[in-house]
C-alpha cells in the first residue's frame, strides 16, 4: 500500500480522541504535581515529551506496512518475555519491585510491552485456530500457555496489577475469538477457584491491600490512606468542582500517586462531577471506536487484535477509575494517556497506532492487514 | 474501492461477541458514573468537610503568664522564653530509638516511660499534635539535638515559654506553683478556654490568682500538608496575656526571711499592723516552684511529700502549735480588761506553783521572787500567769484571744488556711464530755496544754496588740490588673475593732517593750535607734520528767518550738514579724534574732530604699 493511501486510510477519531485525552492528562499533570507555591512545569514538560514520543510511536506502528505486525506478532512476543526475564534478574527495584529497566537516562517498564506483545501473539494464535463453531477447549489451552508466561513474570516482580490486565486481556480475546461458551466457563470456574490459592502466594503487603479495601477504616494512617484520600479528593470536588489549580488534596500531598496512578482524584477534586462525566465520555469513545474498528475489520487478525486493544484499554480505565473511587483495591494500574509516565504513554499510543494499521483492512474486499492477502482494488 | 464492503469473511459469531463486550463497557462505565454520582453529589458535603479538615489545623498560641510583683514593683513571677523540646507523633520513624538517644541528652519532664506512653497513645489518638516533652534546655543540649538531626524526625526544638521564680524558693509557698492542666481541670474550666499542654496555677497565690494571671490562648488556623507541615496562614487570633497581681510583698523582707531561717524548719511573717499587709511570709523548708514549671519528676514529687520536715506544707498558715509564752500578753490584757487583776499587784514565784498534787515549774528554777504584771511578762514568769490562768479560766481567755484573732480563721488570700485551737469550757464538753480541770486552766496560762495555733494568727494578734485592738484581715494581693486592663485594688478590711481600754493597751506595749529593752527575755531583738516590743515563747513538745533539761541537748523530734513575736517601733507600730522556730529551742536565743533581722532590714529599706532595684 502506498503512502498516500496509508494517509487516505488513517483513522482520524482514534488519535484526535486519545490527544484530547492527553492534553487533559497534561494540564492535569502541571495541577497534580505543583506544590504550594511551586508550579509543577518539570515533570509538565517530560509529560509533553512523552506524548510527542507517543504520536511518533503511533506513527511509526501505523506506517508499517500491512502484514508486518501480524508476521512478527510472535518474534515480538518471545521478545518481550526475554525482557521480561531481563528484567527480573537485572532491574531497578523501585517501590519495592522490580519492574523498570535503565537505558541510560530512559527508564521503562517491559510490562507495559508485554501487554500489546500479548495482545498481538494471541490474536494470530486465535485467528490461526478460528473456526464456525466456536474454539474449542483444546486449541484454546495453548493461549492460556501464552498468557501464563507472562503473567507469572509479573507477578513475580512482584506487580499483581499488571500481571491482572493479562487475565483479563485473555479474557476478552476468548470472548471475541469466539472461543465456545462452555469452555469459557470451564476456565471461569476454574480460575474463581484458583483465588484462594492466589491468595496463598501473595505477599503481605499485597493481603493488607485487599483487606484495607474491603474495609479501609481498618489503617487511616497507613495501607488504608490512600483509599480514604482519594475517596475525600473525589467527593469534595462536588458537581462543578474546585476549579482548575484550586484542589487541596493533591497539592497538600495528601493524595498518593497523584500525578500517577491517582490522576482522577486530581482531576476529579478540581472539574467536579460534570468534569468526570466529560472524561468519561471520552473514554468511552475511544472503547467504542476499538470495538468498531473491531466489527468493521476484514480480516480476522486484525479484528482479534483491536478486540485485544479495546480490552486492553477498557481493564485499565474501568480498573484506574474503580480504585480511585474506592470500588477496586489500590493497583498500580495507571489512566491511559492521562497518568503521568512514559511507558504507559508510549505503550497506549503503540496499541492504537497497531490498531488504526490493522483496521486499514476494513477499506478493502478482502484483508488489507492480512498477510498476503491483500486484492488491488 | 467506494463505499462501505460488505463483510464476508467476517463471522457474525465475532460481531455479536464484540457487540457483547461493548455492552460490558457500557454498564463498566455507568456502574462508574453511577459511583461518581454518589461520592460527587450525594456524597459531596460529607467529603468537603472531611478535605477541609484534612488542610485546616488549629493551632493554640499560647498566651503568656501574667506577673506577680511585690509591693516595689519587682517581678518575683515571670514568664520567660526557653527552649523546648517537641515531639510531633506523626514524623516519628523509630520511637524507642528516638527516646533512647534523647535520654542521653536531656532530662524528660516525665519518667522515659511516661513519655513513651503519652507519644504512642498520641501516635493513635491525635498524630499530628505535639507534645512538650522536655522543658527549658540549655543551650549545649540544644546544639547537641540538632547536631543529632536526622536521628531524630520526630522531634523539634520550640521556644516556648516557662514560669519563672527569680527569688526561687524564697516565695515557694505564698506563690505555690503551675503545672500542667489535668483533664479533670479542662473539663471544669466555664468556658473550655483550657487546652491541653496549658499551665494553670495549683498552689498558692498562681492558684488563687489564676483567672487574673491565665491569658486567653489565641489560635491560628493554618493550611498544612499532608505531612502536619504548615503550609499557608489562613486566620489569626492574636493571643491575650494574663493580668498583673501587684502584692504588699517586700521581697528584701522576704529573702532576710529565709536567709535567717536558714534551713531549720518553721515560718517567719510580716505584717503591716494598721492595714494586714502582709510583707514577708517564708514557710521553710521550702520547694523550688521553678522545678514544678519544668514540670516535675514522680520521684522528686515523692521525694518532697514523704520529707519528714514537709517541704509542701506552709507551716506559716497550714502548721499549728503550741504557743508557749507568746500568750502572756493576750491572758495579762484579758486581766486588765476584765478587771480581774490589778497590774501592781505582785505575785510570789519561788521557782514552782503547786495545784493539789501537781507541782507546775517556772522556767526560772531559782524563782523570780515578787513580781508584779510588767515584771512577769518582762521575766515570762510561769508562776504569775500559772495563778492568772486559773484566776481567769479558759472562757475569758479564750475570748479575748479569738476576739484577737487566734484560733480563728484570719481570712488571708492564700489558699489551704488552717485554724488553730484555742480552747474553752464548751470546747472540752464538746470532745471529751468531761468537765474542765484547773490544772489545765494552770497551763493555758504559759500557752501549754490543748492550745495550738498557726504563726499567721499569732502575727494577727500582736497587730491587735499593736494597734490597740484593730483585728485586720491579713492580705498578700494589693492590685490585680485584669487582662482587660480592669484594675481591681484590695483595700485594707478591718474585721473588727475591739473597744479595749487605750491605757490597757499603752501598759501592755509598754511591758513588750521591756521584753526586748528591759533586761527580759527577748534581749536578743535590739534594734538600735527603734523601740522594739515582743514576746518569747518555748513551748513543750514533750513533757520530760525529772531534772530541767536545756532543749539543744534534747533530740531534734522533742526539742522545744521556739517562737518570738514582735512589733516596732512601740510608739507607732508599723511592723508586726512572728517567727517560729520548729525545735528551734528556746525562743530568745533560737526566733528573737531572725525578727531582729526581719526588723532591720525592714527600717533600713524605709530609710535608705530598696537594695535590689527592678520590676516592671
Amino acid at each position: 500500500m502506498t503512502l498516500p493511501s496509508k494517509w487516505a486510510r488513517m483513522d482520524w477519531p482514534l488519535l484526535l480522541i486519545a490527544l484530547a485525552l492527553c492534553a487533559i492528562g497534561l494540564l492535569n499533570v502541571y495541577s497534580g504535581t505543583r506544590v504550594h507555591g511551586v508550579p509543577g512545569t518539570a515533570l509538565v514538560t517530560k509529560q509533553l515529551a512523552w506524548i510527542l514520543l507517543g504520536v511518533a510511536a503511533f506513527f511509526a506502528v501505523y506506517f508499517l506496512s500491512d502484514g508486518f505486525i501480524e508476521g512478527s506478532a510472535n518474534a515480538f512476543f518471545l521478545a518481550v518475555l526475554l525482557l521480561l526475564v531481563v528484567v527480573l534478574l537485572a532491574g531497578k527495584v523501585r517501590g519495592g519491585a522490580q519492574r523498570w529497566i535503565a537505558l541510560g537516562a530512559f527508564n521503562f517498564q517491559p510490562s507495559e510491552f508485554a501487554k500489546i506483545a500479548v495482545t498481538l501473539a494471541l490474536a494470530r494464535y486465535f485467528s490461526g485456530k478460528y473456526r464456525y463453531g466456536g474454539i474449542g477447549l483444546r486449541e484454546t489451552l495453548p493461549a492460556i500457555g501464552m498468557v501464563l508466561a507472562p503473567f507469572l513474570l509479573v507477578a513475580l516482580q512482584p506487580d499483581l496489577g499488571s500481571a491482572g490486565v493479562f487475565l483479563f486481556i485473555l479474557a476478552g480475546m476468548a470472548v471475541v475469538a469466539c472461543v465456545r461458551w462452555k469452555v469459557l466457563a470451564v476456565f471461569g470456574a476454574t480460575g474463581a477457584a484458583a483465588i484462594p490459592v492466589l491468595w496463598f502466594f501473595m505477599k503481605g503487603y499485597q493481603r493488607q491491600r485487599v483487606l484495607t479495601f474491603m474495609n479501609p477504616e481498618l489503617d487511616p494512617l497507613g495501607a488504608g490512606y490512600h483509599v480514604i484520600q482519594s475517596k475525600i479528593a473525589v467527593g469534595s470536588g462536588g458537581i462543578i468542582g474546585k476549579g482548575y489549580l484550586q484542589g487541596t488534596q493533591g497539592s497538600l500531598r495528601f493524595l498518593p500517586e497523584q500525578h500517577t496512578d491517582f490522576a482522577f482524584a486530581v482531576f476529579s477534586e478540581e472539574w467536579g462531577f460534570l468534569g468526570s462525566f466529560l472524561l468519561l465520555a471520552l473514554f468511552l469513545l475511544l472503547v467504542y471506536r476499538l470495538f468498531f474498528l473491531t466489527i468493521r475489520s476484514q480480516d480476522r487478525f486484525a479484528s482479534f487484535a483491536c478486540g485485544g486493544i479495546a480490552v486492553f484499554f477498557l481493564t485499565h480505565i474501568v480498573i484506574n477509575l474503580a480504585m480511585v473511587c474506592g470500588l477496586f483495591p489500590v493497583v498500580g494500574i495507571p489512566l491511559p494517556f492521562v497518568s503521568y509516565g512514559g511507558s504507559s504513554m508510549l505503550t497506549g499510543m503503540m496499541a492504537l497506532g497497531a490498531a488504526a494499521n490493522l483496521s486499514r483492512s476494513r477499506f478493502t474486499f478482502q484483508g488489507g492487514g492480512g498477510k498476503g492477502r491483500e486484492i488491488a482494488s | 474501492m467506494t463505499g462501505r464492503i460488505r463483510k464476508r469473511e467476517q463471522d457474525p459469531d465475532i460481531t455479536r461477541r464484540s457487540r457483547l463486550l461493548l455492552y460490558v463497557a457500557f454498564g463498566a462505565f455507568a456502574l462508574l458514573l453511577g459511583r461518581l454520582y454518589w461520592l460527587q453529589v450525594v456524597e459531596s458535603d460529607r467529603y468537603r468537610n472531611l478535605a477541609e479538615n484534612n488542610r485546616l489545623r488549629l493551632r493554640t498560641v499560647r498566651a503568656p503568664r501574667g506577673l506577680i510583683l511585690d509591693r516595689k514593683g519587682r517581678p518575683i513571677a515571670e514568664t520567660q522564653g526557653s527552649f523546648d523540646l517537641v515531639c510531633s507523633p506523626v514524623d516519628v520513624t523509630d520511637l524507642e530509638a528516638e527516646i533512647g538517644l534523647l535520654a542521653e541528652i536531656v532530662e524528660f519532664d516525665v519518667d522515659d516511660n511516661e513519655v513513651l506512653d503519652k507519644i504512642r497513645s498520641a501516635q493513635r489518638s491525635n498524630p499530628y499534635s505535639s507534645i512538650t516533652v522536655a522543658r527549658d534546655l540549655r543551650f549545649e543540649q540544644v546544639s547537641v539535638i540538632e547536631f543529632n538531626r536526622e536521628n531524630l524526625p520526630g522531634f523539634s526544638v520550640l521556644v516556648g515559654a516557662k514560669r519563672s521564680y527569680p527569688y526561687g524558693t524564697a516565695f515557694a509557698h505564698v506563690l505555690g506553683y503551675v503545672g500542667e492542666a489535668s483533664p479533670e481541670e479542662m473539663d471544669q474550666s466555664e468556658d473550655g478556654s483550657l487546652a491541653m499542654g496549658d499551665q494553670i496555677g495549683k498552689y498558692g497565690l498562681e492558684r488563687l490568682m489564676d483567672n487574673v494571671l491565665r491569658g486567653v490562648n489565641g489560635g491560628r488556623k493554618v493550611e498544612v500538608d499532608a505531612a502536619g507541615r504548615d503550609q499557608r496562614l489562613v486566620e489569626e487570633v492574636p493571643s491575650r496575656a494574663g493580668g498583673a497581681v501587684h502584692t504588699s510583698l517586700d521581697a528584701d523582707l522576704q529573702v532576710t526571711a529565709q536567709e535567717v531561717l536558714g534551713n531549720r524548719a518553721g515560718a517567719v511573717i510580716a505584717l503591716a499592723p494598721r492595714t494586714g499587709e502582709v510583707l514577708a511570709f517564708y514557710s521553710g523548708p521550702a520547694f523550688d516552684p521553678n522545678v514544678f514549671a519544668r514540670g516535675i519528676r514522680k520521684a522528686d514529687w515523692q521525694a518532697l511529700h514523704s520529707d519528714p520536715r514537709k517541704p509542701m506544707q506552709n507551716k506559716g498558715l497550714q502548721g499549728t502549735y503550741a504557743p508557749g509564752s507568746t500568750v502572756k500578753p493576750f491572758l495579762a490584757m484579758a486581766a486588765l480588761e476584765e478587771k480581774m487583776q490589778e497590774k501592781g499587784k505582785l505575785v510570789h514565784c519561788p521557782g514552782s506553783y503547786r495545784l493539789g498534787n501537781r507541782v507546775f515549774r517556772c522556767w526560772r528554777e531559782k524563782g523570780h521572787g515578787a513580781v508584779d504584771m510588767y515584771r512577769a511578762l518582762v521575766q515570762s514568769c510561769d508562776v504569775y500567769f500559772y495563778t492568772l490562768g486559773l484566776k481567769l479560766g479558759p472562757d475569758r481567755v479564750a475570748k479575748l484571744e479569738k476576739d484577737a484573732g487566734l484560733g480563728t480563721i484570719t481570712g488571708i488570700d492564700l489558699p489551704g488556711e488552717r485554724k488553730g485551737l484555742v480552747p474553752d469550757t464548751e470546747w472540752k464538753r464538746r470532745v471529751s464530755k468531761e468537765r474542765w480541770q484547773d490544772y489545765e486552766s494552770v497551763i493555758l496560762g504559759i500557752g501549754q496544754g490543748a492550745v495550738h495555733l498557726t504563726p499567721l494568727e499569732m502575727a494577727v494578734g500582736y497587730a491587735a496588740l499593736a494597734t490597740g485592738g484593730e483585728v485586720m484581715r491579713p492580705r498578700v494581693v494589693s492590685k490585680a490588673i485584669g487582662k482587660d486592663g480592669k484594675v481591681r485594688t484590695f483595700s485594707p478590711e478591718m474585721l473588727r475593732k475591739l473597744p479595749w481600754d487605750p491605757e490597757n493597751v499603752e501598759f501592755i506595749r509598754k511591758a513588750l517593750a521591756g521584753v526586748v529593752n528591759d533586761y527580759g527575755t527577748g534581749g536578743g531583738a535590739k534594734l538600735p535607734g527603734i523601740v522594739v516590743g515582743g514576746k518569747t515563747g518555748t513551748a513543750q513538745v514533750a513533757s520530760v520528767k525529772g531534772k530541767m533539761i536545756k532543749s539543744e541537748d534534747l533530740p531534734y523530734e522533742i526539742r522545744d518550738h521556739a517562737w518570738f513575736v514582735a512589733f516596732a517601733p512601740v510608739d507607732d507600730p508599723q511592723i508586726v514579724v512572728a517567727a517560729m522556730v520548729e525545735h528551734g529551742g528556746h525562743g530568745g536565743s533560737a526566733a528573737a534574732p531572725i525578727v531582729k533581722a526581719v526588723m532591720q532590714e525592714y527600717f533600713r529599706t524605709l530609710t535608705v530604699g530598696p537594695e535590689r532595684k527592678g520590676g516592671a
